[in-house]
């Protein structure tokens, strides 16, 4: 039904509540007036069928008195004057009929008298009295009268039928002839906002063709495409914008894109040049110390025959020069090894395999021990340390790390020199640490640097390249090195030898810093 | 009373029916008679409205006087027992001829009187006494209601011009029954 009248236009819509709302209220006004009119009949008529039993009682009640039925006839035939009564009795005390009328309507006469009272019998209204005079029972007048309620509910039916008709017509003729007042302007509204949908155009306004509340409703509906119309000025006001930060944005960013390529290109060039450059100085220091080394033998050859082949033609003054000048050759022989070390490391392709740490360790220390048979270090080396890397190069770093401990522990008193690893993150950290002099953390960003020395030539012996080298190497192969070391208490350095890359580069310089 | 009244009648009337005219038959229809017409005598009472000076006192009994009819008085006296009539005792006086009507409101008189009839209701104009009688003719000598035999059935005739004298008011209600009511016109 909902569903029936969703489907319904407004026009029909207001149509069959008005037709609805009318034919209720008849319906309702017309039931409530038939059942008031039925019940009212019916309370007339008994009251008027009492009444006249009361009369006919009272009438018959000397006939009675003087068991006289003829005047009792009498007074029942003067009933005909009321043709709704269709028959009549008078019962004496003993129950006998004593005078008797009938409408020619066939029907029997109750053998007996019943008690006082009225009932319905079907199209009936049976009625009994009891006559009393004188405090004394006489009999007992039976009345029977037409109770036309059927009659009248079917003749009201009729009525209504006719008024509810007649009423629709006039509910439909008015209200289609009225309706308008409420839908004309409704529907030039509905029709306006069609358009609108349709068009788009917001520029058009409802006609606002009533004062009440779909007047209301025409200028809400306006000030809403007024709102409308400027919103969406603005819209694309502020999408021009829009559009124009976009092509400028995607300029500014095609340019950066652009600076990027050649900045790029650029790095790439001088990365080039740079690799170029740095190759060739390599070449260069390579070739100039391995150069080097051929006069310096002359010179330490020669300084050797002159102390060997001429003791006595040389002064003792000339000799102990002579001995310097050996000692510094020498010296610098050592220098350029280191150097050419150096660049060894830095050219010599890395090649990764299973490199046995542990091992590696041990013989560096068994190397160190055999040529220095006098001292004697605790020295302790973990088991089963292994690791992915250039076993060459490790085996370099060890040597340069272990022999570090071992140089810088010479003066202390029980010296040690712990190798071992830890894990950090999953990731392998491996370190070197001993009890010998340690260092000044504020020099720590010194430490890795070439011929950067922290303690005099007269202290400990070196050239200043050993760390330099194992930096390189750790740095070949992605790890990170760091030191913790304080002045007389020992020092530890440790590396990782796997990925890390700039981040790590850049954390070792800041931890070098502090 | 009337139950009883109408069930002797019809006894009456079936006998009639059945049996030849005999002597018995014709002594209990009079003897049925006799009861419904005193039967009828007190009924009058109700239909009748009596003067205040018809009564000696507040206190004095409904006297009804019968003259001539014994056995009348004697079913009366039976019926009236019990019984009042305007809220006063009802007593039934037998009465000799000569003696006077003070004192009474109703008076009957008996066939058995015959002649003398003129004579009594003489004594009574005037009185408020409702006069009862049941001769031929009794209305036009001074009776106000007159029992006449009429299809075997009791009925009566009543003279206003009479009661009206004696200022007694007889009820239209008893005049609807009645079978010939006289007015002064």
């Amino acid at each position: 039904m909902k569903r029936l009248i969703a489907g319904f236009s407004v026009r029909q819509k207001l149509l069959a509540v008005v037709l609805l709302t009318t034919l209720t209220a008849l319906l309702v006004a017309i039931a409530v007036m038939v059942g008031f009119d039925l019940r009212n009949y019916r309370q007339s008529l008994i009251s008027d069928m009492t009444t006249q039993a009361d009369l006919l009682g009272r009438t018959t009640a000397p006939a009675l008195t003087f068991d006289d039925s003829r005047v009792a006839q009498e007074n029942l035939e003067l009933l005909r004057y009321r043709p709704q009564i269709r028959a009549a009795a008078i019962y004496n005390a003993r129950g006998k009929i004593f005078a008797s009328y009938s409408n020619q309507d066939g029907r029997e006469l109750p053998k007996l008298p019943e008690a006082d009272g009225t009932r319905i019998e079907g199209n009936n209204l049976v009625l009994f009295k009891r006559i009393v005079d004188n405090r004394e029972i006489l009999g007992t007048v039976y009345l029977r009268a037409d109770y036309e309620l059927y009659d009248r509910l079917v003749g009201y039916l009729g009525i209504a039928v006719i008024v509810a008709a007649l009423a629709m017509l006039v509910a439909y003729v008015l209200s289609r002839q009225l309706q308008h007042i409420i839908t004309n302007p409704l529907l030039a509204i509905a029709e306006v906002a069609r358009e609108v949908t349709e068009k788009r155009t917001f520029s058009l306004r409802a006609p606002k063709l009533s004062k009440d509340e779909i007047g209301m409703l025409a200028e809400s509906f306006n000030t809403m495409l007024a709102e409308i119309e400027r919103a969406t000025r603005d819209l694309e006001a502020s999408n021009e914008v829009l559009g124009r930060e976009i092509a400028e944005h995607n300029r500014a960013e095609r340019e950066i894109f652009r600076l990027n390529a050649e900045l790029e290109q650029r790095v790439k060039e001088r990365t080039a040049q740079l690799e170029y450059t740095n190759a060739e100085l390599e070449a260069f220091c390579y070739s100039v110390s391995h150069d080097l080394r051929a006069p310096l033998r002359a010179i330490d050859g020669f300084g050797q025959a002159l102390m060997e082949d001429f003791p006595k033609d040389v002064p003792q003054e000339a000799q102990r020069y002579l001995s310097r000048i050996r000692s510094s050759t020498q010296r610098m022989g050592q220098l350029i090894e280191d150097l050419l070390n150096l660049s060894r490391v830095s050219r010599s392709s890395l090649e990764r395999g299973d490199a046995d740490v542990s091992e590696l360790a041990r013989q560096v220390v068994n190397d160190l021990q055999i040529r220095d048979p006098q001292r004697k270090v605790d020295i302790s080396v973990w088991d089963g340390m292994r690791a992915n890397a250039d076993s060459r190069l490790l085996q370099a770093a060890l040597e340069n790390l272990i022999g570090n401990a071992w140089k810088f522990s010479a003066k202390t008193d029980k010296p040690r020199i712990e190798i071992g690893s830890l894990s950090d993150d999953g990731r392998a950290v491996f370190y070197v640490r001993d009890n010998g002099a340690g260092f000044d953390m504020a020099y720590a960003n010194k430490l890795f640097g070439a011929f950067q020395r922290l303690h005099s030539g007269n202290e400990y012996q070196g050239t200043g390249i050993g760390l330099a080298t194992v930096q390189r190497i750790v740095h070949r192969h992605g790890g990170r090195i760091w030191a913790d070391a304080k002045p007389g208490k020992g020092a530890a350095f440790y590396f990782t030898l796997e990925s890390g890359g700039v981040e790590n580069a850049s954390r070792d310089m800041a931890e070098a810093r502090t | 009373m009337v139950a009883l009244t109408l069930r002797l009648c019809a006894l009456v009337a079936s006998l009639a029916a059945m049996a030849s005219i005999s002597a018995l038959a014709q002594v209990d229809r009079t003897a049925a008679e006799t009861r419904i017409k005193a039967a009828f005598l007190y009924k009058f009472s109700a239909f009748v409205e009596w003067p205040g000076r018809a009564f000696a006192g507040p206190e004095s009994p409904f006297t009804i006087g019968v003259i001539g009819a014994d056995e009348l008085a004697a079913d009366l006296e039976q019926i009236v027992k019990g019984r009042t009539v305007l809220e006063r005792a009802v007593v039934v006086r037998r009465m000799r001829r000569g003696e006077s009507v003070e004192g009474i409101q109703m008076l009957f008189i008996g066939q058995a009187e015959g002649a003398r009839l003129t004579e009594i209701l003489a004594s009574a104009k005037g009185q408020s006494v409702l006069t009862v009688t049941e001769s031929e003719d009794a209305l036009s000598h001074g009776s106000m209601i007159n029992f006449v035999s009429v299809d075997d059935k009791v009925r009566f005739d009543v003279a206003l011009p009479q009661a009206e004298r004696g200022a007694l008011r007889i009820s239209a209600r008893l005049l609807a029954v009645a079978r010939k009511v006289l007015t002064s016109s």
